[in-house]
């Protein structure tokens, strides 16, 4: 028996106000949810990256230390070497200046140059041609200056002159002879 | 009066409150918070960038600076280095001398932290000139040496006897260990 005249219509719980509804909040939880994990995401990344950028400013730290003990050294190589070639350069130049301050007429038989001294030993026709010639300027360079002479047998004098600087604080010849 | 709610209005109403609690929830207890951490992990990301651009800086320059020392000094680096060969010296300088002779290698008292070696050196010159191109010549040679006092002359017929201590200079192997380093870049 029918008691209407139309077709019953299907009922269902999801009418057009309910599907409206439902459709904004999936849109703003999908929304929010998207927003939660880019965040997520971006902080592991932030997080990441800096403790990368935490480890490669340590190996940097490192690098630099070790690179200016390294500059350093090479400073002090520098400064040694340069050193080492002065002191040869003034060594050149004090034996140029001595055999230089030789007159002609005297001749050297050997030469001893200490750190703060000099003894030569020679021949000399007479004392005065050493006192003028060769006493005169030893004496400007150093403080203390000794010689001795003896016969060389062909009428010429052998001599030994002995000079010393000497230092004002430690009054003590150096010498390593 | 009367309010005529149906059950489907109730059901929507009730709904629509829950989906807004959830999204207030989910907004305050976890999105603005992470928020928050997102801003202060940025904020300690920019710090640490511009840190580390700070040693980039001043890493590129002193390697700059060693790179410049190292190639400005690079004899007297291996010079340093190398060690101090009898036979190699010899060989070098037989030029200055009529003959020349090394006899006695010994360890001194270290310099500046350096090691220091003493040789004793006997030769034959025709001239002082060749004692000074000695002197000229050791300066531009393959080791760091230094002439040191006593140094004698002694004149053998046409000939001057020269005996004279050097001194070696080596790089310390015991205290510089970044001796090795600063020739490796």
């Amino acid at each position: 028996m029918r008691y209407s005249y139309i077709k019953p219509r299907k009922k269902t719980p999801f009418t057009p106000d309910v599907v409206l509804i439902v459709i904004f909040f999936s849109i703003t939880i999908i929304m929010l949810v998207s927003t939660y994990l880019f965040l997520l995401y971006k902080d592991y990344s932030f997080e990441n990256e800096r403790e990368n950028l935490i480890q490669n400013r340590l190996a940097l730290e490192q690098n630099i230390e070790k690179m200016e003990r390294q500059i350093h050294y090479i400073q002090k190589q520098q400064s040694v070497a340069q050193r080492v070639f002065t002191q040869n350069m003034v060594l050149k130049d004090s034996i140029t200046n001595l055999f230089d301050l030789v007159p002609q007429r005297i001749t050297l038989s050997r030469a001893d140059l200490l750190k703060k001294g000099l003894i030569l030993y020679g021949v000399t026709p007479s004392k005065d041609v050493y006192n003028f010639m060769l006493q005169a300027p030893l004496r400007s360079i150093f403080q203390k200056s000794y010689t001795s002479f003896y016969p060389a047998g062909n009428g010429w004098l052998n001599f030994v002159s002995t000079n010393y600087i000497v230092n004002d604080d430690s009054g003590e010849l150096d010498s390593e002879d | 009066m009367k309010i005529n709610i149906s059950r489907h209005q109730v059901y929507i109403l009730l709904m629509t409150l829950l989906m807004l609690l959830f999204v207030l929830l989910f907004s305050f207890l976890l999105l603005i918070p992470e928020g928050q951490d997102y801003r202060v992990k940025r904020k300690e990301s920019r710090k640490a960038a511009l840190e580390y651009n700070k040693y980039k800086a001043f890493h590129d320059q002193t390697l700059e600076k060693l790179k410049e020392l190292q190639s400005k000094n690079r004899n007297i680096i291996t010079a340093f280095e190398r060690p101090f060969s009898k036979e190699r010296f010899e060989k070098q300088n037989r030029v200055h001398f009529s003959s020349l002779a090394i006899s006695k290698i010994d360890r001194a008292k270290d310099e500046d932290g350096f090691a220091v070696y003493e040789v004793n050196t006997t030769s034959h010159i025709s001239s002082p000139v060749n004692f000074y191109d000695f002197l000229d010549g050791l300066n531009k040679g393959d080791w760091i040496i230094g002439v040191n006092f006593p140094i004698k002359f002694v004149r053998e017929g046409e000939m001057i006897r020269s005996s004279f201590t050097m001194k070696v200079y080596e790089n310390n192997a015991d205290k510089n260990s970044t001796a090795s380093a600063s020739s490796a870049k």
